[in-house]
């Protein structure tokens, strides 16, 4: 166990994050922040599991690693700290298309991320994925961004910057290709089921649900049932599409 | 009769959206969504009440018969006991 800590910066947020295993601060690397200004430390959030909480936690589960643990804590830590400043986590696979972040939304094992990867696909050096796990979203002068965080995922494909958010999609799998405009009303319990949510802090909880609110108000969502294909993405693209 | 420490009551998007807290995230799985008078009763029984008392409050609130409201109180008080809200 090598304890360390470092300064990062992640979605806009200074962050002092100390790690013991070596998944979550590769994994960080990319959101290192090399020379901290004076008042980094005054201003920065600290995410800090007790020396060994990895270790213990993991051995109560069979077929658990440190690793997984401190990667899912941290990001749970880092998902409230988000709260505070005006941001969610929606489980989900971000691509970002001239500009514009396109969140694909469903449970593990629907394939938002094989939706977005066709994306990739179809529209070549104009799209990437920005995050295809766990996407950070967040207002900040009146409009919401999409971020990558170093909590993406198995796969971990993010990248360190930010994008407008486009649209909100929930996926599902269907024969067909068809997307449907959704109601905030509708779409509260789907996004419910794809963040944070068991919080154990009330006014995180309230916050949760103030910025959830916001979010379903002021960006378009929508439902899209679709196969593997390439008319899936055209299906969704030009429905969803900003520019 | 008393709606649990630990629930809370917000509107999201025009909805009124019940959420657990703290320890009773591990009791109750999920959400709950109220329409305008069922967030008026949870409202009410965040302090302890009786059932009488909840009907009385209804009429008093809403243009209904006493029948609609008993039946809508008792409704209501079903599907919150149901759900293990209730002390």
């Amino acid at each position: 166990m090598n304890r360390q800590t470092s300064r990062y910066r992640v979605a806009d947020i200074n962050l002092i994050m100390t790690t013991e295993c070596e998944r979550t601060e590769k994994r960080a690397e990319k959101y290192l922040v090399k020379s901290p200004g004076i008042d980094f430390d005054k201003t920065a959030e600290v995410i800090e599991l007790p020396a060994g909480m990895a270790e213990e936690e993991s051995s109560k589960y069979v077929g658990v690693q440190p690793d997984d643990v401190e990667y899912m804590l941290t990001g749970r830590a880092f998902y409230t700290i988000l709260l505070k400043y005006y941001g969610l986590m929606l489980h989900s696979s971000a691509v970002v298309v001239d500009g514009y972040a396109y969140l694909f939304s469903a449970d593990s094992g629907t394939g938002k991320s094989t939706h977005t990867e066709l994306w990739l696909k179809y529209f070549k050096d104009r799209a990437f994925i920005i995050n295809d796990d766990k996407p950070a979203l967040r207002k900040t002068d009146g409009k919401w961004y999409v971020y990558g965080t170093p909590w993406s995922g198995k796969n971990n494909i993010n990248v360190n910057t930010r994008a407008e958010l486009g649209a909100i999609v929930f996926l599902e799998r269907s024969e067909n290709n068809w997307i449907e405009k959704m109601t905030p009303q509708e779409a509260i319990p789907k996004f419910m089921a794809q963040t944070v949510r068991k919080l154990q802090r009330k006014e995180d909880i309230s916050a949760m649900l103030s910025i959830l609110s916001a979010v379903l108000e002021e960006n378009p969502i929508y439902r899209l049932g679709c196969d593997i294909s390439e008319e899936a993405v055209i299906t969704s693209y030009e429905a969803i599409r900003k520019v | 009769m008393k709606i649990k420490e630990g629930y809370i009551l917000k509107e999201v998007a025009g909805s009124n959206v019940v959420l657990p807290v703290g320890e009773e995230v591990l009791n109750f799985n999920g959400m709950a969504s109220l329409n305008a008078a069922g967030a008026f009763l949870f409202k009410k029984m965040q302090e302890d009440v009786t059932e009488e008392q909840l009907v009385q409050a209804l009429l008093d609130t809403y243009e209904i018969d006493a029948e609609t409201a008993e039946r809508d109180v008792a409704k209501f008080v079903n599907k919150i006991k149901g759900a293990g809200l209730i002390e």
